[in-house]
Protein backbone atom coordinates (compact mmCIF):
# COMPACT_ATOMS: atom_id res chain seq x y z
CA UNK A 1 0.00 0.00 0.00
CA UNK A 2 1.41 3.31 -1.06
CA UNK A 3 1.18 5.99 1.55
CA UNK A 4 0.39 9.47 0.34
CA UNK A 5 1.46 12.47 2.31
CA UNK A 6 -0.54 15.59 1.64
CA UNK A 7 1.40 18.81 2.00
CA UNK A 8 -0.23 22.18 2.52
CA UNK A 9 0.78 24.83 0.06
CA UNK A 10 2.52 27.57 2.07
CA UNK A 11 0.46 30.73 2.13
CA UNK A 12 2.18 34.01 1.34
CA UNK A 13 2.35 36.51 4.15
CA UNK A 14 1.00 39.97 3.52
CA UNK A 15 4.49 41.43 3.52
CA UNK A 16 5.54 39.01 0.77
CA UNK A 17 2.38 39.68 -1.17
CA UNK A 18 2.62 43.48 -1.19
CA UNK A 19 6.33 43.91 -1.86
CA UNK A 20 6.78 41.00 -4.35
CA UNK A 21 9.38 39.32 -2.13
CA UNK A 22 9.54 36.11 -4.15
CA UNK A 23 9.83 38.09 -7.36
CA UNK A 24 12.78 40.05 -5.97
CA UNK A 25 14.45 36.84 -4.78
CA UNK A 26 14.20 35.38 -8.28
CA UNK A 27 15.54 38.54 -9.85
CA UNK A 28 18.50 38.42 -7.47
CA UNK A 29 19.30 34.87 -8.54
CA UNK A 30 19.34 35.74 -12.25
CA UNK A 31 21.41 38.85 -11.61
CA UNK A 32 23.98 36.84 -9.68
CA UNK A 33 24.14 34.35 -12.53
CA UNK A 34 24.59 37.20 -14.99
CA UNK A 35 27.85 38.19 -13.30
CA UNK A 36 29.23 34.65 -13.15
CA UNK A 37 31.63 33.17 -15.65
CA UNK A 38 30.16 31.05 -18.42
CA UNK A 39 30.60 27.29 -18.11
CA UNK A 40 30.33 26.29 -21.76
CA UNK A 41 32.88 24.81 -24.13
CA UNK A 42 33.22 26.19 -27.65
CA UNK A 43 32.73 22.70 -29.01
CA UNK A 44 34.18 22.40 -32.50
CA UNK A 45 37.19 24.48 -31.53
CA UNK A 46 37.67 23.20 -28.03
CA UNK A 47 37.10 19.52 -27.24
CA UNK A 48 36.99 17.96 -23.83
CA UNK A 49 38.60 14.55 -23.34
CA UNK A 50 36.04 12.19 -21.87
CA UNK A 51 36.97 9.91 -18.98
CA UNK A 52 38.37 6.49 -19.83
CA UNK A 53 35.15 4.76 -18.85
CA UNK A 54 33.18 6.88 -21.33
CA UNK A 55 30.78 4.81 -23.43
CA UNK A 56 31.58 5.95 -26.95
CA UNK A 57 31.96 4.17 -30.29
CA UNK A 58 32.72 0.46 -30.00
CA UNK A 59 36.08 -1.11 -30.80
CA UNK A 60 37.76 -4.53 -30.76
CA UNK A 61 40.87 -5.32 -28.79
CA UNK A 62 43.39 -7.24 -30.89
CA UNK A 63 45.48 -10.29 -30.15
CA UNK A 64 48.57 -8.73 -28.60
CA UNK A 65 49.65 -10.98 -25.73
CA UNK A 66 47.60 -9.25 -23.07
CA UNK A 67 44.61 -11.56 -23.40
CA UNK A 68 42.75 -12.93 -20.37
CA UNK A 69 43.09 -16.69 -19.60
CA UNK A 70 39.69 -17.41 -21.15
CA UNK A 71 41.14 -16.48 -24.52
CA UNK A 72 44.28 -18.61 -24.02
CA UNK A 73 42.07 -21.68 -23.56
CA UNK A 74 40.23 -21.21 -26.81
CA UNK A 75 43.14 -19.78 -28.80
CA UNK A 76 44.24 -22.98 -30.52
CA UNK A 77 40.79 -23.52 -31.97
CA UNK A 78 40.73 -20.06 -33.60
CA UNK A 79 42.37 -18.75 -36.76
CA UNK A 80 43.58 -15.40 -35.41
CA UNK A 81 46.95 -13.79 -36.17
CA UNK A 82 48.65 -11.28 -33.91
CA UNK A 83 47.25 -7.82 -34.56
CA UNK A 84 43.84 -9.10 -35.63
CA UNK A 85 40.64 -8.76 -33.65
CA UNK A 86 40.48 -11.32 -30.88
CA UNK A 87 36.76 -11.92 -31.34
CA UNK A 88 35.83 -15.59 -31.02
CA UNK A 89 32.23 -15.21 -32.31
CA UNK A 90 30.65 -16.51 -29.10
CA UNK A 91 27.55 -14.34 -29.63
CA UNK A 92 27.55 -13.30 -25.97
CA UNK A 93 27.35 -9.63 -26.92
CA UNK A 94 24.33 -10.35 -29.05
CA UNK A 95 22.73 -12.25 -26.16
CA UNK A 96 23.28 -9.36 -23.80
CA UNK A 97 22.13 -6.69 -26.21
CA UNK A 98 18.65 -5.18 -25.73
CA UNK A 99 18.45 -4.71 -29.51
CA UNK A 100 20.11 -7.93 -30.71
CA UNK A 101 19.54 -7.43 -34.41
CA UNK A 102 22.05 -4.61 -34.56
CA UNK A 103 24.78 -7.28 -34.50
CA UNK A 104 25.58 -9.25 -37.61
CA UNK A 105 28.17 -11.88 -36.67
CA UNK A 106 29.31 -14.71 -38.94
CA UNK A 107 31.99 -17.32 -38.47
CA UNK A 108 33.12 -20.18 -40.75
CA UNK A 109 35.01 -23.40 -40.18
CA UNK A 110 38.25 -23.63 -42.08
CA UNK A 111 39.34 -26.97 -43.72
CA UNK A 112 41.83 -27.56 -40.91
CA UNK A 113 38.97 -27.42 -38.36
CA UNK A 114 39.68 -24.02 -36.86
CA UNK A 115 37.07 -21.23 -36.57
CA UNK A 116 37.42 -17.91 -38.37
CA UNK A 117 35.32 -14.82 -37.75
CA UNK A 118 34.47 -13.37 -41.16
CA UNK A 119 31.94 -10.75 -40.20
CA UNK A 120 31.26 -8.63 -37.14
CA UNK A 121 29.02 -5.69 -38.02
CA UNK A 122 27.32 -3.38 -35.56
CA UNK A 123 24.63 -1.01 -36.73
CA UNK A 124 25.17 1.89 -34.33
CA UNK A 125 21.98 3.61 -35.51
CA UNK A 126 20.12 1.12 -33.30
CA UNK A 127 22.62 1.19 -30.46
CA UNK A 128 21.77 2.93 -27.20
CA UNK A 129 25.33 2.75 -25.83
CA UNK A 130 24.29 0.90 -22.70
CA UNK A 131 27.57 -1.02 -22.58
CA UNK A 132 26.02 -4.43 -21.78
CA UNK A 133 27.81 -6.04 -24.72
CA UNK A 134 31.22 -4.99 -23.44
CA UNK A 135 30.47 -6.46 -20.02
CA UNK A 136 29.33 -9.72 -21.61
CA UNK A 137 32.45 -10.19 -23.73
CA UNK A 138 34.36 -13.19 -22.25
CA UNK A 139 37.69 -12.47 -23.96
CA UNK A 140 37.82 -8.71 -23.25
CA UNK A 141 37.51 -8.05 -26.97
CA UNK A 142 34.55 -5.72 -27.44
CA UNK A 143 35.20 -2.40 -25.67
CA UNK A 144 33.85 1.13 -25.82
CA UNK A 145 36.18 4.00 -26.60
CA UNK A 146 36.19 7.72 -25.85
CA UNK A 147 35.22 8.66 -29.42
CA UNK A 148 31.91 10.52 -29.42
CA UNK A 149 31.75 12.29 -32.78
CA UNK A 150 29.73 9.68 -34.64
CA UNK A 151 27.67 11.76 -37.05
CA UNK A 152 28.01 10.97 -40.75
CA UNK A 153 26.33 11.67 -44.05
CA UNK A 154 25.19 8.14 -44.88
CA UNK A 155 23.50 5.43 -42.91
CA UNK A 156 25.95 2.92 -44.30
CA UNK A 157 28.85 4.65 -42.60
CA UNK A 158 27.16 4.25 -39.23
CA UNK A 159 27.72 0.46 -39.45
CA UNK A 160 30.98 -0.69 -37.86
CA UNK A 161 33.01 -3.47 -39.46
CA UNK A 162 35.54 -5.75 -37.82
CA UNK A 163 38.62 -4.16 -39.42
CA UNK A 164 37.68 -0.61 -38.40
CA UNK A 165 36.93 -1.80 -34.90
CA UNK A 166 40.31 -3.53 -34.59
CA UNK A 167 42.05 -0.39 -35.81
CA UNK A 168 40.12 1.78 -33.38
CA UNK A 169 40.91 -0.65 -30.56
CA UNK A 170 44.66 -0.46 -31.31
CA UNK A 171 44.44 3.33 -31.33
CA UNK A 172 42.46 3.49 -28.08
CA UNK A 173 44.77 1.09 -26.24
CA UNK A 174 47.83 3.02 -27.43
CA UNK A 175 46.38 6.23 -26.02
CA UNK A 176 44.73 5.15 -22.82
CA UNK A 177 45.46 1.49 -21.91
CA UNK A 178 47.92 2.39 -19.14
CA UNK A 179 45.81 5.16 -17.72
CA UNK A 180 44.46 4.33 -14.25
CA UNK A 181 40.75 3.64 -14.36
CA UNK A 182 39.14 6.65 -12.72
CA UNK A 183 35.76 8.13 -13.22
CA UNK A 184 37.15 11.56 -14.06
CA UNK A 185 40.60 12.25 -15.40
CA UNK A 186 42.91 14.96 -14.11
CA UNK A 187 42.42 17.08 -17.17
CA UNK A 188 43.38 20.72 -17.36
CA UNK A 189 40.20 21.62 -19.21
CA UNK A 190 38.12 19.62 -16.77
CA UNK A 191 39.64 21.29 -13.73
CA UNK A 192 39.26 24.67 -15.41
CA UNK A 193 35.55 24.07 -15.80
CA UNK A 194 34.60 22.12 -12.70
CA UNK A 195 37.48 22.67 -10.32
CA UNK A 196 39.87 20.05 -8.94
CA UNK A 197 38.21 16.83 -7.88
CA UNK A 198 39.51 15.16 -4.72
CA UNK A 199 39.93 11.37 -4.90
CA UNK A 200 39.44 9.30 -1.81
CA UNK B 1 5.25 75.86 -50.22
CA UNK B 2 4.94 75.54 -46.48
CA UNK B 3 2.71 72.49 -46.91
CA UNK B 4 5.28 70.88 -49.20
CA UNK B 5 7.99 71.47 -46.60
CA UNK B 6 5.87 69.87 -43.90
CA UNK B 7 5.10 66.85 -46.07
CA UNK B 8 8.77 66.35 -46.96
CA UNK B 9 9.82 66.81 -43.34
CA UNK B 10 7.29 64.33 -42.02
CA UNK B 11 8.10 61.78 -44.75
CA UNK B 12 11.84 61.99 -44.11
CA UNK B 13 11.36 61.77 -40.36
CA UNK B 14 9.00 58.78 -40.67
CA UNK B 15 11.45 56.98 -42.95
CA UNK B 16 14.30 57.64 -40.54
CA UNK B 17 12.21 56.44 -37.59
CA UNK B 18 11.10 53.26 -39.36
CA UNK B 19 14.55 52.32 -40.66
CA UNK B 20 16.33 53.12 -37.41
CA UNK B 21 13.69 51.23 -35.45
CA UNK B 22 14.10 48.22 -37.75
CA UNK B 23 17.87 48.17 -37.30
CA UNK B 24 17.55 48.82 -33.58
CA UNK B 25 15.11 45.92 -33.27
CA UNK B 26 17.59 43.67 -35.07
CA UNK B 27 20.27 44.58 -32.58
CA UNK B 28 17.87 44.30 -29.65
CA UNK B 29 17.58 40.61 -30.61
CA UNK B 30 21.34 40.30 -30.17
CA UNK B 31 21.12 42.13 -26.85
CA UNK B 32 18.38 39.83 -25.65
CA UNK B 33 20.23 36.69 -26.75
CA UNK B 34 23.42 37.82 -25.05
CA UNK B 35 21.52 38.71 -21.89
CA UNK B 36 19.60 35.43 -21.88
CA UNK B 37 22.82 33.52 -22.45
CA UNK B 38 24.69 35.09 -19.59
CA UNK B 39 21.74 34.65 -17.25
CA UNK B 40 21.99 30.93 -18.01
CA UNK B 41 25.82 30.99 -17.79
CA UNK B 42 26.43 30.50 -21.50
CA UNK B 43 27.91 33.14 -23.79
CA UNK B 44 25.13 33.49 -26.37
CA UNK B 45 25.99 34.24 -30.02
CA UNK B 46 29.78 34.29 -30.23
CA UNK B 47 30.93 33.22 -33.65
CA UNK B 48 29.67 35.64 -36.32
CA UNK B 49 31.84 38.71 -36.00
CA UNK B 50 33.48 39.81 -32.76
CA UNK B 51 31.33 38.48 -29.89
CA UNK B 52 28.53 37.73 -32.33
CA UNK B 53 28.16 41.34 -33.37
CA UNK B 54 27.10 40.47 -36.94
CA UNK B 55 24.67 37.76 -35.83
CA UNK B 56 21.50 39.88 -36.46
CA UNK B 57 22.58 40.43 -40.07
CA UNK B 58 23.18 36.72 -40.57
CA UNK B 59 19.81 35.99 -38.99
CA UNK B 60 18.05 38.54 -41.19
CA UNK B 61 19.64 37.06 -44.32
CA UNK B 62 18.64 33.59 -43.23
CA UNK B 63 15.04 34.52 -42.42
CA UNK B 64 14.64 36.49 -45.66
CA UNK B 65 15.93 33.65 -47.85
CA UNK B 66 13.81 30.96 -46.19
CA UNK B 67 11.08 29.36 -48.23
CA UNK B 68 7.78 31.07 -47.48
CA UNK B 69 5.29 28.25 -47.02
CA UNK B 70 1.56 28.90 -46.87
CA UNK B 71 -0.43 25.87 -45.69
CA UNK B 72 -3.25 24.76 -47.94
CA UNK B 73 -6.22 25.24 -45.64
CA UNK B 74 -5.42 28.63 -44.13
CA UNK B 75 -7.52 31.74 -44.62
CA UNK B 76 -5.14 33.35 -47.11
CA UNK B 77 -6.14 36.99 -46.63
CA UNK B 78 -6.03 36.95 -42.86
CA UNK B 79 -2.92 34.79 -42.86
CA UNK B 80 -0.97 37.35 -44.88
CA UNK B 81 -2.53 40.29 -43.10
CA UNK B 82 -1.89 39.05 -39.57
CA UNK B 83 1.87 39.40 -39.65
CA UNK B 84 1.60 42.92 -41.05
CA UNK B 85 -1.15 43.78 -38.60
CA UNK B 86 1.09 42.81 -35.72
CA UNK B 87 4.02 44.77 -37.09
CA UNK B 88 2.66 48.01 -38.56
CA UNK B 89 0.64 49.36 -35.59
CA UNK B 90 3.54 48.59 -33.25
CA UNK B 91 5.85 50.76 -35.30
CA UNK B 92 3.16 53.42 -35.83
CA UNK B 93 3.13 54.26 -32.13
CA UNK B 94 6.54 55.82 -32.81
CA UNK B 95 4.75 58.64 -34.65
CA UNK B 96 3.65 60.23 -31.40
CA UNK B 97 6.65 59.44 -29.20
CA UNK B 98 8.66 62.62 -28.56
CA UNK B 99 12.37 61.89 -28.23
CA UNK B 100 13.45 65.32 -27.08
CA UNK B 101 12.92 69.04 -27.27
CA UNK B 102 13.09 70.80 -30.66
CA UNK B 103 16.64 71.81 -31.52
CA UNK B 104 18.25 73.87 -34.30
CA UNK B 105 20.89 72.68 -36.76
CA UNK B 106 22.13 75.00 -39.58
CA UNK B 107 19.28 77.39 -38.92
CA UNK B 108 16.75 74.60 -39.42
CA UNK B 109 14.50 73.79 -36.51
CA UNK B 110 14.20 70.04 -36.11
CA UNK B 111 11.56 68.48 -33.92
CA UNK B 112 12.61 64.98 -32.84
CA UNK B 113 9.08 63.61 -33.17
CA UNK B 114 6.87 63.00 -36.19
CA UNK B 115 3.80 64.72 -34.84
CA UNK B 116 2.58 66.21 -31.59
CA UNK B 117 -1.03 65.12 -31.41
CA UNK B 118 -3.18 66.36 -28.57
CA UNK B 119 -4.58 62.80 -28.20
CA UNK B 120 -1.21 61.09 -28.51
CA UNK B 121 -1.64 58.76 -25.56
CA UNK B 122 -5.02 57.54 -26.79
CA UNK B 123 -3.46 56.84 -30.18
CA UNK B 124 -0.67 54.87 -28.54
CA UNK B 125 -3.22 52.83 -26.58
CA UNK B 126 -5.32 52.21 -29.68
CA UNK B 127 -2.42 51.07 -31.86
CA UNK B 128 -1.01 48.99 -29.03
CA UNK B 129 -4.29 47.08 -28.87
CA UNK B 130 -4.56 46.90 -32.66
CA UNK B 131 -1.26 45.09 -32.95
CA UNK B 132 -2.69 42.38 -30.69
CA UNK B 133 -5.29 41.72 -33.36
CA UNK B 134 -2.42 40.46 -35.49
CA UNK B 135 -1.85 37.69 -32.96
CA UNK B 136 -5.53 36.82 -32.74
CA UNK B 137 -5.94 36.83 -36.54
CA UNK B 138 -2.85 34.68 -36.93
CA UNK B 139 -4.32 32.17 -34.50
CA UNK B 140 -7.65 32.11 -36.29
CA UNK B 141 -6.39 32.15 -39.87
CA UNK B 142 -3.92 29.30 -39.38
CA UNK B 143 -6.82 26.83 -39.20
CA UNK B 144 -4.92 24.62 -36.81
CA UNK B 145 -5.55 23.86 -33.18
CA UNK B 146 -2.40 25.12 -31.45
CA UNK B 147 -2.36 28.57 -33.08
CA UNK B 148 -6.05 28.92 -32.39
CA UNK B 149 -5.60 28.14 -28.68
CA UNK B 150 -2.76 30.66 -28.60
CA UNK B 151 -4.83 33.36 -30.28
CA UNK B 152 -7.83 32.78 -28.03
CA UNK B 153 -5.63 32.86 -24.93
CA UNK B 154 -4.23 36.18 -26.06
CA UNK B 155 -7.76 37.51 -26.62
CA UNK B 156 -8.77 36.42 -23.11
CA UNK B 157 -5.72 38.09 -21.58
CA UNK B 158 -6.22 41.20 -23.73
CA UNK B 159 -9.62 41.96 -22.23
CA UNK B 160 -8.15 41.77 -18.74
CA UNK B 161 -5.08 43.93 -18.99
CA UNK B 162 -6.30 46.58 -21.45
CA UNK B 163 -8.84 47.87 -18.92
CA UNK B 164 -6.22 48.15 -16.19
CA UNK B 165 -3.78 49.75 -18.64
CA UNK B 166 -6.29 52.41 -19.65
CA UNK B 167 -7.11 53.30 -16.05
CA UNK B 168 -3.44 53.32 -15.04
CA UNK B 169 -2.71 55.96 -17.67
CA UNK B 170 -5.31 58.28 -16.13
CA UNK B 171 -3.06 59.32 -13.25
CA UNK B 172 -0.30 61.04 -15.25
CA UNK B 173 -2.91 62.53 -17.58
CA UNK B 174 -4.73 64.09 -14.61
CA UNK B 175 -1.51 65.58 -13.27
CA UNK B 176 -0.37 66.95 -16.61
CA UNK B 177 -3.82 68.06 -17.70
CA UNK B 178 -3.15 66.94 -21.25
CA UNK B 179 -3.19 63.92 -23.55
CA UNK B 180 -0.16 65.14 -25.46
CA UNK B 181 2.98 63.19 -24.60
CA UNK B 182 5.16 66.27 -25.10
CA UNK B 183 3.14 68.29 -22.61
CA UNK B 184 3.17 65.37 -20.16
CA UNK B 185 6.97 65.42 -20.28
CA UNK B 186 7.10 69.19 -19.86
CA UNK B 187 4.81 68.97 -16.82
CA UNK B 188 7.42 66.73 -15.14
CA UNK B 189 10.25 69.28 -15.11
CA UNK B 190 9.87 69.74 -11.35
CA UNK B 191 9.12 66.20 -10.19
CA UNK B 192 8.57 62.95 -12.00
CA UNK B 193 5.09 61.47 -12.00
CA UNK B 194 6.41 58.24 -10.45
CA UNK B 195 6.04 59.86 -7.00
CA UNK B 196 2.26 59.78 -6.54
CA UNK B 197 1.70 57.26 -9.38
CA UNK B 198 3.71 54.32 -8.03
CA UNK B 199 0.63 52.05 -8.08
CA UNK B 200 -0.06 52.94 -11.70
CA UNK B 201 3.56 52.15 -12.53
CA UNK B 202 3.17 48.62 -11.16
CA UNK B 203 0.02 48.20 -13.24
CA UNK B 204 1.76 49.52 -16.36
CA UNK B 205 4.68 47.11 -15.91
CA UNK B 206 2.16 44.27 -15.68
CA UNK B 207 0.23 45.49 -18.73
CA UNK B 208 3.34 45.95 -20.89
CA UNK B 209 4.57 42.46 -20.03
CA UNK B 210 1.14 41.07 -20.93
CA UNK B 211 0.80 43.11 -24.10
CA UNK B 212 4.22 42.22 -25.48
CA UNK B 213 3.86 38.57 -24.50
CA UNK B 214 6.98 38.43 -22.37
CA UNK B 215 7.53 35.56 -20.07
CA UNK B 216 5.35 35.68 -17.01
CA UNK B 217 2.42 36.26 -19.37
CA UNK B 218 3.53 34.62 -22.63
CA UNK B 219 0.48 32.35 -22.77
CA UNK B 220 0.02 32.92 -26.50
CA UNK B 221 3.19 31.09 -27.49
CA UNK B 222 3.85 28.87 -24.45
CA UNK B 223 6.32 26.76 -26.37
CA UNK B 224 6.15 23.92 -23.87
CA UNK B 225 2.38 23.56 -24.28
CA UNK B 226 1.41 24.95 -27.67
CA UNK B 227 4.29 23.96 -30.01
CA UNK B 228 4.89 27.54 -31.19
CA UNK B 229 1.57 29.08 -30.23
CA UNK B 230 0.10 31.42 -32.81
CA UNK B 231 3.20 31.28 -35.06
CA UNK B 232 3.14 27.50 -35.50
CA UNK B 233 2.06 27.62 -39.15
CA UNK B 234 4.25 30.57 -40.15
CA UNK B 235 7.58 30.42 -41.94
CA UNK B 236 10.19 32.81 -43.26
CA UNK B 237 9.88 36.54 -42.81
CA UNK B 238 6.15 36.31 -42.02
CA UNK B 239 7.25 34.38 -38.95
CA UNK B 240 10.12 36.72 -38.25
CA UNK B 241 7.87 39.77 -38.10
CA UNK B 242 5.94 38.48 -35.08
CA UNK B 243 8.73 38.29 -32.52
CA UNK B 244 10.31 41.38 -34.04
CA UNK B 245 7.07 43.32 -33.56
CA UNK B 246 6.04 41.89 -30.21
CA UNK B 247 9.24 41.29 -28.31
CA UNK B 248 11.37 44.11 -29.59
CA UNK B 249 9.51 46.98 -31.25
CA UNK B 250 6.44 46.87 -29.01
CA UNK B 251 8.51 46.44 -25.88
CA UNK B 252 10.80 49.27 -26.88
CA UNK B 253 7.99 51.65 -27.83
CA UNK B 254 5.91 50.86 -24.78
CA UNK B 255 9.00 51.31 -22.60
CA UNK B 256 9.30 54.74 -24.20
CA UNK B 257 5.67 55.49 -23.34
CA UNK B 258 6.19 54.34 -19.76
CA UNK B 259 9.32 56.49 -19.47
CA UNK B 260 7.38 59.48 -20.76
CA UNK B 261 4.51 58.88 -18.38
CA UNK B 262 6.46 58.17 -15.19
CA UNK B 263 10.16 58.99 -15.53
CA UNK B 264 10.11 62.45 -17.03
CA UNK B 265 10.84 61.63 -20.67
CA UNK B 266 13.94 63.49 -21.76
CA UNK B 267 14.45 65.26 -18.41
CA UNK B 268 17.84 64.36 -16.92
CA UNK B 269 18.11 62.00 -13.97
CA UNK B 270 17.85 63.80 -10.61
CA UNK B 271 21.07 65.51 -9.44
CA UNK B 272 22.70 64.78 -12.82
CA UNK B 273 21.30 67.73 -14.77
CA UNK B 274 24.75 69.42 -14.90
CA UNK B 275 26.22 66.65 -17.08
CA UNK B 276 26.72 67.72 -20.73
CA UNK B 277 24.37 65.07 -22.12
CA UNK B 278 21.73 66.05 -24.70
CA UNK B 279 18.12 65.35 -23.83
CA UNK B 280 17.68 62.70 -26.56
CA UNK B 281 20.50 60.67 -24.99
CA UNK B 282 18.85 60.94 -21.56
CA UNK B 283 15.65 59.63 -23.09
CA UNK B 284 17.37 56.66 -24.68
CA UNK B 285 19.27 55.86 -21.48
CA UNK B 286 16.00 55.65 -19.57
CA UNK B 287 14.26 53.61 -22.25
CA UNK B 288 17.23 51.26 -22.42
CA UNK B 289 17.20 50.74 -18.65
CA UNK B 290 13.48 49.98 -18.68
CA UNK B 291 13.91 47.63 -21.64
CA UNK B 292 16.66 45.79 -19.77
CA UNK B 293 14.32 45.51 -16.81
CA UNK B 294 11.75 43.79 -19.02
CA UNK B 295 14.43 41.41 -20.34
CA UNK B 296 15.47 40.66 -16.78
CA UNK B 297 11.90 39.84 -15.78
CA UNK B 298 11.47 37.74 -18.92
CA UNK B 299 14.47 35.54 -18.21
CA UNK B 300 13.65 35.14 -14.52
CA UNK B 301 10.03 34.24 -14.08
CA UNK B 302 8.04 31.15 -15.04
CA UNK B 303 4.72 31.36 -16.85
CA UNK B 304 1.32 32.10 -15.34
CA UNK B 305 -1.79 30.24 -16.39
CA UNK B 306 -4.43 32.15 -18.35
CA UNK B 307 -6.95 32.08 -15.51
CA UNK B 308 -4.29 33.37 -13.12
CA UNK B 309 -3.51 36.26 -15.46
CA UNK B 310 -7.12 37.28 -15.90
CA UNK B 311 -7.65 36.92 -12.17
CA UNK B 312 -4.62 39.10 -11.51
CA UNK B 313 -5.77 41.65 -14.06
CA UNK B 314 -9.35 41.97 -12.85
CA UNK B 315 -8.95 41.40 -9.11
CA UNK B 316 -5.62 43.09 -8.40
CA UNK B 317 -4.50 45.37 -11.19
CA UNK B 318 -7.82 47.06 -11.96
CA UNK B 319 -8.48 47.99 -8.28
CA UNK B 320 -4.87 49.18 -8.03
CA UNK B 321 -5.36 51.42 -11.06
CA UNK B 322 -8.58 52.81 -9.62
CA UNK B 323 -6.93 53.38 -6.23
CA UNK B 324 -4.18 55.21 -8.05
CA UNK B 325 -6.71 57.60 -9.54
CA UNK B 326 -7.98 58.35 -6.02
CA UNK B 327 -4.44 58.87 -4.70
CA UNK B 328 -3.58 61.21 -7.54
CA UNK B 329 -6.83 63.15 -7.11
CA UNK B 330 -6.11 63.68 -3.41
CA UNK B 331 -2.52 64.62 -4.26
CA UNK B 332 -3.72 67.24 -6.74
CA UNK B 333 -6.23 68.68 -4.25
CA UNK B 334 -3.92 68.87 -1.24
CA UNK B 335 -0.40 69.27 -2.62
CA UNK B 336 -0.64 70.77 -6.03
Amino acid sequence: MVKIKYVERPELTNRERIFFVDFIKGMRVTFRNLLRKTVTTAFPFEKLTPPKRFRGTHAHRVKNGKEPPSFKVIEKFMDIDTGESRCVACYMCMQACPVPFLFNIEAVQLPDGRKKVVRFDMNLLNCMYCGLCTEACPVDCLIMTDIYETASYHRASCVLHIDDMAKRGIDFDRRRYDEPDRIWIDDDQRSKLWGQIKWS
Amino acid sequence: MELLGTVIGVTVKSLIFIIVMFLAAAYLTLLERKFAGHVQQRPGPLHVGPHGFLQPIADALKVLTKEDLVPDSVDKVLFYMASLLAFVPAIMILAVVPFGEPFTIFGLEIKPYVTDLNIAILLALAFGSLSIYGVIFAGWASNSKYPMIGGLRKAAVLIGYEVALGFAMVGPIMQAGSFSLREIVEAQSGMWFIIPNILAFVVIIFAILAETGRTPFDVQEAEAELVGGYVTEYTGMKFGLFPLAEWYIATFVLSAIAVILFFGGWQPLPLMGWLPIPDIIWFFIKVFLLFMFFLWVHWTLPRYRVDQITELAWKVMLPLALANILVVALWIIFIG
